[in-house]
């Protein structure tokens, strides 16, 4: 029987409990003051407020960039669905044992090595305006589209060693116990292994999802307005740089309420899975 | 012998200038304490930069429009050709606020009133065209309106006026935005887009040398909101105004009229597209 945390909690005195809360607000008060009042003791402040901080430029602003955003929003939620699938694929393919699946391996290693080793911008630029430019029948033209396929293969090749090391990461017993009890391969990987693995890899996925989100920017070179692009077009006009802060506030609205969520399913998986052990 | 004795005299008059009036008298002259580099001229263009604007991406040579403008204003200064120091700041390096590190930039930059209330403008020392830049075999080869225009692809560069022409003029509201006039350029040859509009001189030079298949197929009218190409200063530097007074020379010599005829030659046979 483990003891569990946090009884004798009850017993503390308030005044016990309370003080580090204070200390707390209280240092945290102190820090972020002096930092404020030193930014603001600068002589520039007043004239670096009105042009990154101005409430009215980020209204005039937020339209624009608030379309931008919804961009971003459908190329990000599009490339990692494709993401997911794909590099799942590939993280199988790894996961094959015998002599008959070694294409399937080498092709996996391969691919892996090529497209986690070329910068993502670049891959964009090739795809972007490399492929329309052979003027291929048949094949769409668009940057967004060709934009959007680089960014799916570069970011699949970082998903895949990551699922990977989820895979690898389930003890070898229990693969061995899937095949006693008669399960084929592909029965051991699909009921045994993958669902446990993919639970592991929830929060290091979730840091691929977060980056995928501020690469989907790089499209903009291929003329995509998206938020930054948005935002971008908006200081040229009146050389002011709120918009800019409009697209990062709309950025961390989006990411900073999913990485909470995905904590907190994290915890309740635990708490059911390991049933109150710690 | 009479020409010797007037530059004693000149000579005589500078030192007794500089003894009575130490520092006034150094107020818009070379050594000016309020340049960033008193005894320099110092200059930000963007690197690259292109040609009519600057030739071989080389200002130091002073060929090319913007570049050649930059040595005559320098001479029309006071300054000798050497004391011109070139330095290489991008569009989003001069448009932010702050300090900077050179006197003004040179690259293009439209003046227009909702810019020039954050940043300090020269007067305007050009006024171009707006031209439309297309394939030959596209839509937009024969357009004869502001609506036959409507129905093609459009890109511009980010940063540039032209986007808010194509924007607010033509009332084009989904023209794709790349990050430089490359950018337009390689998207036009893949065909991602079928036209662009840019500046006339800049028109020029990209379809006789960077674009070869592309074809000025209109010129278009001014926008009333983009007052020309200014040079860019660091908010309210007080040099403005002597850089102004240098400018205003230069026109009145009819120098920069000069330049322009030999930098940024207009093909007069090009149709007009007015409304």
């Amino acid at each position: 029987m483990t003891r569990r945390p946090g009884k004798g909690r009850r017993q503390i005195a308030l005044k016990d409990r309370l003080t580090p809360v204070l200390i707390s607000l209280v240092s945290v008060v102190v820090v972020f003051g002096a930092i404020a009042y030193f930014v603001g003791s600068a002589e520039q402040w007043p004239r670096i407020q009105n042009q990154f901080f101005s409430f009215e430029a980020m209204l005039e602003a937020a339209p624009g960039v608030a379309g931008g955003f919804l961009v971003s929003l459908q190329i990000w939620l599009i490339s990692l669905v494709c993401i997911g699938i794909w590099a799942l694929v590939l993280a199988i393919f790894r996961a094959m044992s015998g002599p008959w699946f070694a294409p399937l391996r080498v092709f996996a290693i391969v691919y892996v090595d090529l497209f986690r080793g070329l910068p993502a911008l670049l891959l964009v630029l090739l795809f972007g305006f490399g492929i329309p430019a052979l003027n291929l029948p048949g094949l769409p033209k668009e940057g967004l589209f060709w934009g959007g396929v680089a960014l799916i293969l570069s970011y699949s090749a970082y998903a895949t060693e990551v699922y990977r090391s989820g895979i690898e990461a389930v003890h070898e017993g229990q693969g061995m116990a899937a095949k006693a009890l008669g399960l084929t391969q592909w029965q051991t990987l699909r009921y045994a292994i993958l669902p446990q693995a993919l639970r592991n890899v929830v929060p290091a996925m979730l840091n691929l999802v977060v980056a995928l989100q501020k690469d989907v920017a790089l499209l903009s070179v291929l003329g995509v307005r998206d938020a930054v692009r948005e935002a971008q077009i908006y200081t040229a006009r009146t050389f002011n740089y709120s918009s800019l802060v409009v697209a990062a506030i709309l950025f961390l609205l989006a990411t900073i309420p999913l990485a909470r969520l995905t904590d907190h399913l994290q915890r309740r998986d635990r708490a059911r899975r390991l049933q109150g052990a710690r | 012998m009479a020409h010797k004795h007037n530059i004693l005299t000149v000579a005589l008059l500078a030192v007794m200038a500089m003894v009575v009036t130490p520092v006034l008298a150094q107020e818009k002259t070379p050594n000016d304490p309020r340049l960033f580099t008193p005894g320099k001229l110092t200059v930000s263009t963007s690197e690259p930069s292109y040609p009519p604007w600057v030739l071989d991406n080389n200002p130091e040579a002073g060929e090319g429009f913007e570049a050649a403008l930059v040595y005559a204003l320098a001479a029309e200064l006071g300054f000798k050709k050497e004391d011109v120091v070139w330095v290489d700041v991008t569009f989003d390096g001069a448009i932010a606020p702050g300090p900077k590190p050179y006197d003004f930039s040179i690259q293009q930059i439209s003046v227009t009133p909702e810019r020039a209330k954050v940043a300090t403008f020269s007067d305007v020392y050009y006024q171009s065209d707006k031209a439309v830049i297309a394939l030959p075999n596209s839509t937009v080869a024969a357009a004869k309106s502001f609506a036959d225009l409507k129905a093609a692809r459009w890109g511009v560069a980010v940063g540039t006026t032209d986007f808010d022409y194509v924007t607010h003029v033509l009332g084009i509201d989904n023209a794709a935005v790349y990050d430089d006039q490359a950018g337009v350029f390689q998207a036009l040859q893949g065909g991602q887009i079928d036209a662009t509009v840019a500046a006339l001189p800049t028109a020029l030079y990209a379809t006789c040398c960077q674009v070869p298949e592309a074809k000025i197929t209109a010129i278009l009218p001014k926008d009333p909101k983009d007052e020309g190409l200014g040079l860019l200063f660091a908010y309210e530097n007080p040099i403005v105004p002597w850089i102004n007074e240098g400018l205003a020379k230069l026109k009145e010599k009819g120098v920069i009229d000069e330049l322009a005829k030999k930098y940024l030659i207009a093909d007069p046979s090009i149709p007009e597209i007015t409304q």
